[in-house]
């Protein structure tokens, strides 16, 4: 058609400009590395760190894709190919999502299936725990711990017929590991008011709760002052966060696994709730936290001397 | 008080990350404007050429627009994965319905008269559109990609869901932080600002275009 050779022109110029992709955008070139995260501040941060230190160690680029709704659009992207590697993803949460399996309470036996699942029906490789977890735990003001001297869950139960509860709407009816299993492992609150999560940290450190259920990397804990207590009866499910690599970028860039061994273990749950303290109480950029943990860590160059 | 200092804070120590992202969602937006106009200028030309597909194609144009953006953008991610492509994909969609109709429209006002002179004149289909419609009809045109422009610039801000970055990035991180309305402003702010900006642009290019003005003195 005629018309159509008019716009010729412009449609030759933009067919050649956007030939394999759009300018300017991230481009997905084969050297450029995906890495998702959540559209949580540590999820990002731990990205930012992984993407700082691949950047620093490899020749790949890398391209950050944030803000993905879950953990099943990350494992979505990442057997799609969108995504080469995943930040944080969390041992309970992929046994009963990606895998489709029972949940397991013991951190190291669920480690083991994950990695062994992960590699067999998926071909990517669950790396090593960074060290922290970001699980449903059950917090008190540190003043109420240290007036009564609790350290564990279980240290409550001579108070618990008094005491508020303060726990996220969602998990009061959650089957296994909502309160009617937490009843069963341990023992029954006073009274339980289920609210909106971001709100339990604010109601304990006020007064208006005497115990809650937080999220145990949440930097509000360490805002408000509040103190973690020890899961004794293991009855949570164990959250422990790991990145995620698709075994074809880990053959093309082997030092990704050296950079995911020296991080291993290198982040307990304190020094993610600073960070995410930083975030999201603090407002600053993810990356800027990365890089200054990054930093005051020596770009954990130091583990490597002693690894290898 | 303390969140504008805040908002200023976290403006000038992040200036370089808003900049990206609102370059990145910049370009989302002018890219699925520009490929919905490949498809839709040359469609609107030939719905006005042949009335009877009008109805149809503006018809399936606002069943489109009907359509919540994060569902569309959501079904188009099953299909194209995670990333800008799927943003540039969906705002396509949307653009389509403006610029078609704008097109349709213009062509349709270009008065009957002048056509006829020229093909009186000699001048082949081609020659007429090219420079006797075309021309007449480009202002009207350009008030489509203008609202197109102007959507698109709101619709790229949920892109962020489907992992494409640009400013609704920085918003969603806002809604996440205790006291994020700081962060929310940053993101929010210059999408807005963008959206403005580019609708005066466009408004300016669309009044230099106005053919009205140097054609009347030879009409008269």
């Amino acid at each position: 058609m005629k018309k159509t050779l008019y716009k010729g022109r412009i449609i030759l110029l933009l067919v050649l400009l956007t030939g394999c992709s759009l300018p300017g955008l991230a481009s997905t070139t084969k050297d450029t590395i995906e890495i998702g995260a959540l559209g949580t501040s540590e999820s990002q941060i731990i990205a930012e760190i992984l993407s700082i230190m691949i950047e620093r160690e490899t020749d790949a680029d890398t391209d950050l894709v944030t803000h993905l709704g879950s953990s099943i659009v990350q494992h979505q992207g990442m057997t799609r190919g969108d995504l080469d590697i995943t930040s944080t993803r969390y041992t309970g949460t992929d046994l009963s999502g990606a895998l489709g399996m029972d949940p397991i309470t013991d951190s190291d036996k669920a480690l083991n299936i994950v990695e062994r699942e992960f590699q067999e029906r998926f071909d990517q490789t669950w790396a090593n725990t960074y060290g922290f977890e970001n699980s449903y735990s059950v917090a008190v003001t540190k003043e109420f711990a240290e007036k009564n001297n609790i350290e564990t869950v279980s240290d409550l139960e001579p108070y618990a017929d008094e005491l508020r509860f303060g726990v996220d709407n969602a998990w009061i009816n959650r089957e296994g590991d909502g309160y009617d299993g937490f009843q069963e492992t341990y023992f029954s609150f006073g009274e339980v008011y289920p609210m909106n999560v971001g709100l339990v940290y604010q109601a304990a450190a006020s007064g208006y709760m005497d115990v809650v259920l937080a999220y145990s990397s949440d930097g509000r804990i360490k805002e408000f002052d509040l103190k973690v207590l020890e899961d004794d009866g293991r009855f949570f499910p164990p959250y422990d966060a790991s990145p995620v690599i698709a075994n074809e970028v880990l053959e093309k860039y082997p030092e990704i696994k050296d950079i995911t061994e020296r991080l291993a273990g290198q982040i307990s749950t304190e020094n993610m709730q600073e960070l995410n303290y930083n975030a999201d109480v603090e407002l600053m950029n993810p990356r800027k936290v990365a890089i200054q943990f990054l930093e005051n860590h020596n770009y954990f160059e130091d583990i490597e001397k002693g690894g290898n | 008080m303390d969140t504008l200092d805040q908002f200023i804070n976290y403006f000038s120590q992040n200036s370089g990350y808003i900049w990206v992202q609102f370059y990145r969602h910049f370009l989302m937006a002018v890219y699925g404007v520009l490929f919905a106009a490949i498809i839709s200028i040359p469609l609107g030309i030939l719905i006005a050429k042949y009335g009877k597909l009008s109805s149809w194609v503006l018809a399936l144009g606002s069943i489109i627009q009907t359509i919540p953006a994060l569902g569309a953008m959501a079904v188009i991610m099953i299909v194209m994965g995670l990333g800008t492509n799927t943003v540039i994909v969906t705002l396509m969609l949307y653009s389509i319905l403006p610029i078609t109709q704008n097109t349709y429209v213009g062509m349709k006002d270009v008065d009957k008269t002048v056509v006829e002179s020229g093909f009186a004149s000699g001048m082949t289909r081609f020659q007429l559109l090219r420079m006797v419609e075309l021309p007449l009809a480009v202002s009207v045109i350009m008030a489509g990609l203008r609202t197109a422009l102007v959507i698109g610039i709101g619709i790229a801000a949920i892109g962020a869901f489907v992992g494409a970055g640009g400013l609704g990035a920085i918003i969603l991180t806002g809604t996440n932080a205790t006291d994020g309305t700081p962060i929310i402003l940053a993101g929010a702010i210059p999408t807005a600002l963008m959206a403005i900006i580019a609708d005066l642009i466009m408004g300016w290019i669309e009044r230099k275009l106005q053919p009205v003005k140097s054609s009347k003195p030879r009409t008269a």
